[in-house]
């Protein structure tokens, strides 16, 4: 009996309507959006598409305002994700300690991440008004009276990093608690048998036991990190001018102000290489260090 | 061979262990004394691993208190009692080298790189580790693994070997081996050793002194050898030699014991210290129901054979009460016909009935 693959054409024809759905649902509208990109379309008075080639893409490297978009989102998401990974995991080892209270602190430190984004930004708003806000009556005390949260470019950073923070540090505390509950508990009373302090125990086991899950968790922080634009786009618009203008809202205002389609199909794909770019050099690094530990 | 000296060396004073209302040690004494290889062993739940726990320090002393070598240690962290313990699932480093994992206590202390690479390398040679240095756990096999995770104890040269259940997750063959080598080293080293086990073969191979204990309670410490020749109760008889020992409810009288219609004499002594009685048990081992010094006939029906080759068992019923005896391989017997064994009466234990102790 013969093991060679059926000649008959027959297996295609199974495979089809599969191929078929992936293609339509999933790749059609991202080839559909790469040809828009090459093209000018104006919904806003709307004009014949008409190909450009490159045009798009030049212009928008050549603009000042993308490389600033850039620069700003690197640094909100950067440091963000950092203040939430270095926060979320010593919350969830306290919470893993069994503190007094556990269980109520579970629930409550996880609560920002069920609210919507915007909901939060607009609370922030509220919080980090110059005059009214709460925030603004607490360094008053300290003589720091009208500090300009929103207005000014650098304050505006910190408080969007701020309110990222705030909304974000619990997911990374319900993953980080779940590998922690995950890990062997044996292996740490072996080295409470063997005198290990505290602090090596978490330097020499802990950490690196649980350095895939930190590297996805700080992955998927950063890819989710560099969408950000509903915060943005309450609590600062982007100003004051565009110095809190992210990529996404960069794009949003090209998408829905200008309706320069074209163009933003253009920026989305530039999105698309900035973040697997970013991607690709972070987990290169990861890489490397849990081949240390591996 | 060291051999153990009668200094105590571990002391449990009446220590007790609760969860919430529920007491799973009441009042426990126990002197352990110097070089010696102790073994807890009773059915699951027995208290055996809370109690090793608490020694170990990973468990809390609710009432009583611990000394080793003389120093009170009821309340103090694990990393203080200079203890070293193995456990069921080794519970090694996973991310570290065999070579690592045996020194990283060392390393953390700061003893001197040479020293540990030489503590190391001995420890490797002595557990036959020394191909497998440079391999992560999980590329050794189970018995690798633990030889691991007993060279980690052995190289900070504690005071006390702790050993929980050391050899359960290995199979039958390397469970055999490996209690030998650990015995042998435990011997070399003269290290006090704590070892629980539910596996009475290990119990009765590896220890000096073995503790047998049911739900929390010391049944009977006592030499291997004593345990089995002269147990203290119904249970610890039941519990240690395999197959297990046969109980009968029989009377006495007339200097003998009867079963089923059928007379076992007893010796005049014998008799003299149980006396009459209308309901008492009878224990018999297997072992001891093919002649031997005072040979007495017991008829039973046969169900099946289970032949060894080495000898047989005889699985049937006497009356109602099933019955196992250890005969030789060609004794004449045949599934569903009656058949008469020489039960060695010397070799008999009588127990009370109601408190199930030895008599």
């Amino acid at each position: 009996m013969s093991h060679s693959p059926q000649p008959d054409r027959v297996k295609y024809a199974f495979i089809l309507p599969a191929f078929l759905l992936v293609l339509t649902i999933t790749l059609f509208p991202l080839i559909y959006a790469l040809v828009v990109s090459f093209q000018t379309i104006r919904i806003v008075p709307p004009i014949p598409p008409r190909f450009v080639g490159f045009d798009n893409y030049t212009e928008i490297l050549g603009s000042a305002r993308f490389w600033g978009s850039i620069q700003v989102t690197a640094v909100i998401v950067f440091i963000s994700v950092a203040l939430q990974y270095v926060l979320g995991f010593a919350l969830a080892l306290t919470l893993h300690h069994n503190v007094p209270g556990a269980s109520l602190y579970r629930v409550s430190f996880l609560l920002p991440m069920f609210l919507a984004p915007v909901s939060v930004a607009l609370i922030a708003r509220m919080l980090f008004h110059p005059v009214l806000g709460p925030v603004n009556e607490f360094f008053t005390l300290f003589g720091l009276e009208n500090l300009p949260f929103l207005t000014s470019p650098s304050f505006a950073i910190a408080t969007l990093i701020t309110v990222e923070v705030w909304q974000w540090t619990p997911f990374v505390v319900l993953l980080m608690l779940a590998g922690l509950q995950g890990l062997p508990s044996e292996v740490f009373e072996a080295a409470r048998v063997d005198n290990i302090s505290t602090w090596r125990r978490f330097r020499d086991l802990t950490f690196p036991m649980l350095l895939p899950l930190s590297v996805a968790v700080v992955f998927i922080r950063l890819i989710e990190g560099f969408k950000i634009i509903d915060t943005v786009f309450v609590l600062t618009g982007g100003g004051p001018g565009t110095s809190t203008e992210t990529l996404t809202l960069f794009a949003y205002n090209e998408g829905f102000k200008k309706f320069n389609i074209g163009m933003t199909s253009a920026l989305s794909f530039l999105f698309l290489i900035v973040v697997i770019l970013f991607g690709t050099l972070y987990l290169a690094a990861a890489q490397r260090m849990i081949r240390r530990y591996q | 061979m060291l051999d153990s000296t009668d200094t105590p060396h571990i002391v449990f004073d009446r220590i007790t262990k609760s969860f919430g209302a529920t007491e799973v040690v009441p009042p426990l004494d126990l002197t352990i004394n110097k070089g010696e290889f102790i073994v807890l062993v009773g059915p699951s739940g027995c208290g055996k691993t809370t109690t090793l726990r608490m020694l170990a320090g990973l468990e809390s002393v609710t009432t009583g208190a611990v000394h080793i070598a003389g120093r009170d240690l009821t309340h103090a962290r694990p990393g203080e009692r200079d203890c070293a313990m193995v456990f069921q699932n080794y519970a090694l480093y996973p991310h570290m080298s065999v070579r690592e994992n045996i020194g990283y206590a060392m390393k953390v202390h700061g003893t001197p790189k040479e020293e540990i690479d030489a503590r190391v390398g001995e420890a490797a040679a002595l557990l036959g580790l020394e191909p497998y240095l440079d391999r992560k756990p999980r590329n050794l096999s189970g018995g690798q693994r633990q030889r691991v995770a007993i060279g980690r104890a052995l190289v900070r040269h504690p005071q006390v070997f702790l050993f929980d259940e050391p050899l359960s997750n290995l199979d039958a063959k390397l469970r055999v081996e490996m209690r030998t080598e650990i015995k042998l080293l435990q011997k070399r080293l003269g290290t006090t050793a704590v070892y629980v086990t539910h596996d009475q073969v290990e119990a009765m191979t590896m220890a000096d002194r073995v503790v047998v204990m049911r739900a929390g309670v010391i049944e009977q410490v006592d030499a291997p050898i004593r345990l089995y020749e002269e147990p203290a109760n119904r249970f610890v008889a039941n519990f240690i030699g395999s197959p297990a020992m046969n109980f009968f409810e029989v009377a006495t009288r007339d200097g003998a014991a009867w079963l089923d219609g059928q007379r076992l004499p007893l010796s005049p002594e014998t008799f003299a210290r149980i006396g009459a009685r209308d309901r008492v048990t009878l224990g018999i081992r297997p072992e001891h129901m093919d002649g031997g010094d005072a040979p007495a006939p017991l008829t039973l029906r046969c169900d099946t054979l289970e032949p060894l080759g080495a000898h047989t068992l005889v699985l049937g019923h006497v009356g109602e009460e099933k019955v196992v005896a250890q005969v030789e391989p060609r004794f004449p017997a045949e599934p569903g016909q009656e058949c008469t064994v020489q039960i060695d009466m010397s070799k008999a234990h009588f127990f009370d009935i109601d408190s199930e102790a030895r008599l």
